[in-house]
């Protein structure tokens, strides 16, 4: 059918396709916890995504601050920004437990975080260049760009972050256990709204985050989000939903996916075959593809 | 419904039946934000049917649109159907209840195709993620479909026969209306009770012999036959059919969003929100047009938040319904 | 009735087609062991669920020495002492035995003695701390009942309710879960227990109700209830 490039050319495809894929991985992480404790598609990830990348060419243009150090200041106003998202626009219909709702003010938040971006800064194309942008760096022999290959470390280190979060310390754990089963997690003196608030606070941070990779490696505009957002619910599904470590692995083999097919058969067809895998995947193994058979009682 | 209610529709209807012959409504300006509003009224029952009765989330509606869409499209440009009827009575013949129809077939048939698998396996959200996922593969097929769907730019109808908004006014007030009627007699026949059952409660209604996956993918194909004629409808008043245009994920959003505001679940949810949501889209976007999309998006958000029921849950409407 | 651990009512719940309350009163003394029995859909789990705040009354009050929990929520309940193990054991699956564990010592009072309550629990469960790093989803079926319990525990409430405990359990565990049901009374642990194992029931219990369809039917010690000829025609019959 077709025949196989060298191999050196198969792993430069492979190295950029899972660099690139980090990048849906992380707002896949994002999404994981938000939809384990609250049950909710947060379809305005993506668009939060992109917000932080104008936030940081802001702060490079504006003030002159590295996109890289900019995480210092984008990751904490992130924390702080989903902690009252949650608050003023979630906790009510979280309360009542409507899922339509929450939903819906996911989209309406979507709406507005695109199109007052529009009018803050104009519906074009930006992006963010600095003297390292076009900077190449030698990964196994390989070169790739130096600003993808940071997206991917931020989107590891952001990943890992969270894991210890979860992991190691009791309100982690607790957030845990609320994705798991919220009715008992109340019965041990959970409060939903705790963890709730918890998760947004570290999902928009990881979109903060995002925000970095995506600004220093991509060009962006305002309603570029939604296909992010779209990317990192395939992202999930292939992790297995719930799953943190399997959203970061779904991203990086969604990745994989759209450099192969892009190589290989076209770029025209590169999403109907991420989400026709995506659909397989929620059809035949709902529970991801990285998780171990575990036998439900 | 109650009887003043009643009376009041068929009192609405007609005189919405009646106003293309007021002189000059024709060329007002509320004439085609009507249509408009009966276009979404249509795709918010729609998406009320699968979603309010039958608590199955769907996030695919826009595929289902730009099927009936691009049916009507290619139908019509390729003079597949009584071409002979086009150029015999261009003037005449202009809406063709055929093509509408197979429309909502061909958009119906594909949910019955996507429904059978994801109905069978998915629940809850998995099955609104695989909706829209399905949605996005049927834009992409549509892109890459060659000659036959025009690729990215789509099709053209031929345009010789516009000349009026009348008919568009016409066959959209009678779908919201006949929409409306068949999904009420629809929701008292026995299916509609064991699609109410299935929402309410799976494992309580399979016990008492429902197919649980039939009634689930009737509803799924039904809610698509309606989209699908809604879409035929958009082709005939815009007449170029896109993948941007008739797959954007506008004509799934705003219904769901209309219907929601109306109140889901409800028969006059979905027009009431379709009218309201339409009227302040419409109104931002003649009074603060850089701002519309951003004022659209706060009107969700706030009538989330202190309208989460919906519009027909209000109390003037409950105090009218027990009239 | 200043003595009364938890008072429950007249009180009402509405609950789909099934388990509704319809006025019901009762009450558990501090230490006892109250059990509440009946039949399947007489609303047990209705009225354990109402008491931890996961159902809300109709009608109704239920008090916890004294202070009202109507309108609080389940996690406000949880710190106020009322440790509830639901039916079908509400465990974590995912996670470790010993972090289920940990998170029956997340309200804060509990949460600085962690260690303290854990050496504790292991004394008691010992097959618990074999299996620290196990996941919870892994455990028997007698295990898993068993870390229910334990977690329970973890917060030292002062009043423990167990929704039937001996569901789907060997013969063998049940015995050996009635025995620990008796070890944890003994130590002071007030106990709501409800049973559809009623012989076992209210041999252990120091008072029990009779709940049938939403009303309460008959209450006294589990001795006379044992003895009452109706309940043994009318619930025993099919045990024996």
């Amino acid at each position: 059918m077709f025949n196989l490039p060298p191999p050196d050319i198969l792993f430069q495809l492979s190295l950029n396709g899972a660099l690139g894929g980090a990048m849906y991985g992380v707002a896949a992480v994002g999404l994981s916890l938000i939809f384990g404790t609250m049950r909710l598609i947060f379809l305005a990830q993506g668009a939060m995504i992109i917000l932080a990348a104008y936030f940081v060419r802001a702060l490079f243009y504006g003030l002159g601050i590295d996109p890289f150090l900019s995480l210092l200041i984008v990751v904490p106003v992130g924390l702080g920004v989903g902690w009252l998202i949650y608050q003023g626009l979630f906790r009510k219909a979280a309360a009542e437990e409507d899922r339509n709702v929450s939903l819906l003010i996911a989209v309406g938040l979507m709406f507005l975080v695109q199109n007052l971006m529009t009018v803050v800064w104009g519906g074009n194309t930006a992006g963010v260049v600095t003297s390292y942008t076009a900077s190449g760096i030698e990964l196994f022999g390989v070169r790739t760009s130096f600003t993808r290959s940071m997206g991917f470390l931020i989107a590891l280190a952001g990943t890992g972050l969270v894991m210890l979060f979860l992991r190691k310390t009791i309100v982690g754990k607790a957030v845990r256990a609320a994705s798991e089963d919220m009715d008992s997690a109340m019965l041990m003196g959970i409060s939903p709204h705790r963890v709730n608030a918890i998760a947004f606070a570290i999902g928009i941070a990881l979109a903060g985050a995002a925000g970095v990779a995506v600004a220093t490696t991509f060009p962006f505009n305002p309603f570029a989000g939604f296909i992010f957002s779209l990317k990192a619910l395939v992202a999930l599904a292939l992790g297995g939903i719930g799953n943190v470590t399997g959203a970061l692995a779904g991203g990086i083999l969604l990745g994989l996916i759209e450099a192969y097919v892009q190589y290989f058969i076209s770029g025209g067809w590169t999403n109907a075959i991420a989400y026709g895998v995506f659909l397989l995947v929620l059809m035949f193994k709902p529970e991801g593809l990285f998780s171990r058979p575990y036998k439900k009682a | 419904m109650s009887r003043a209610l009643q009376w009041i529709a068929i009192v609405v209807v007609a005189a919405l039946a009646l106003l293309p012959f007021l002189p000059g409504a024709v060329d007002a300006y509320y004439f085609s934000f009507l249509f408009f509003v009966f276009l979404y009224a249509v795709m918010a029952q729609s998406w009320n049917l699968v979603a309010g009765y039958g608590g199955q989330i769907s996030l695919g509606s826009h595929a289902f649109f730009g099927l009936g869409a691009y049916t009507t499209a290619i139908l019509w440009s390729g003079n597949y159907l009584w071409g002979s009827l086009y150029d015999a009575y261009p003037g005449i013949y202009y809406f063709d209840p055929v093509t509408m129809l197979l429309g909502g077939l061909v958009a119906a048939l594909a949910a019955v195709l996507i429904g059978l698998p994801l109905l069978s396996k998915l629940h809850g959200d998995y099955f609104a993620l695989g909706t829209l996922g399905f949605g996005e593969i049927v834009k992409v097929l549509f892109v890459n479909g060659g000659d036959f769907t025009g690729g990215a730019f789509g099709i053209v109808a031929p345009a010789s026969s516009f000349d009026t908004l009348r008919p568009h006014y016409w066959v959209g007030l009678g779908l919201m209306v006949g929409t409306a009627l068949a999904i009420r007699a629809l929701m008292r026949s026995r299916y509609g009770l064991a699609l109410i059952a299935v929402r309410d409660d799976e494992m309580a209604a399979s016990a008492n012999g429902i197919d649980i996956l039939k009634v689930k993918v009737a509803a799924f194909a039904g809610s698509a036959f309606i989209a699908g004629v809604a879409g035929s409808l958009y082709t005939y008043y815009i007449f170029h059919v896109g993948p941007d245009s008739v797959f954007h994920l506008d004509w799934m959003l705003l219904p769901l969003m209309m219907t929601v505001v109306g109140g889901t679940g409800t028969l006059l949810g979905p027009i009431l929100g379709a009218l309201v949501m339409y009227a302040v889209f419409d109104l931002a976007r003649i009074v603060v047009p850089d701002y519309h999309p951003v004022i659209s998006g706060l009107t969700i958000i706030l009538a989330m938040l202190f309208l989460p029921k919906g519009l027909t849950r209000l109390g003037v409407m409950r105090r009218l319904k027990s009239a | 009735m200043a003595n009364r651990l938890l008072e429950v009512s007249d009180l009402e719940v509405a609950y789909g087609d099934v388990g509704a309350l319809w006025g019901v009163s009762l009450h558990v003394d501090p230490g006892t062991i109250v059990a509440i029995v009946g039949a399947n859909g007489a609303g047990k789990t209705t009225l354990l669920r109402t008491v931890s705040g996961l159902l809300k009354p109709k009608a109704g009050d239920i008090r916890l020495a004294g202070d009202s929990l109507v309108g609080k929520a389940p996690q406000e309940i949880a710190r106020m002492g009322i440790a509830h193990v639901p039916e079908g054991r509400g465990l974590f699956r995912q996670m470790t035995v010993l972090e289920n564990l940990e998170l029956g010592a997340f309200q804060p009072k509990a949460r600085s003695r962690t260690r303290e309550l854990l050496d504790k629990a292991y004394t008691l469960f010992p097959r618990l701390k074999e299996r620290a790093h196990q996941k919870a989803g892994s455990l028997s079926g007698g295990e898993q009942q068993m870390l229910a319990i334990a977690r329970a525990t973890m917060s030292e409430p002062s009043l423990l309710i167990l929704d039937e405990p001996s569901l789907g359990l060997s013969p063998l565990v049940v015995q050996q879960m009635f025995a620990l049901i008796q070890t944890l009374h003994r130590q002071g642990v007030t106990i709501l227990l409800v049973e559809q194992n009623i012989h076992q029931a209210l041999k252990v219990a120091g008072y029990a109700f009779v709940l049938q369809t939403g009303s309460l039917a008959m209450h006294g010690t589990g001795a006379e209830l044992l003895a009452d000829p109706e309940i043994q025609k009318a619930y025993m019959g099919v045990l024996e």
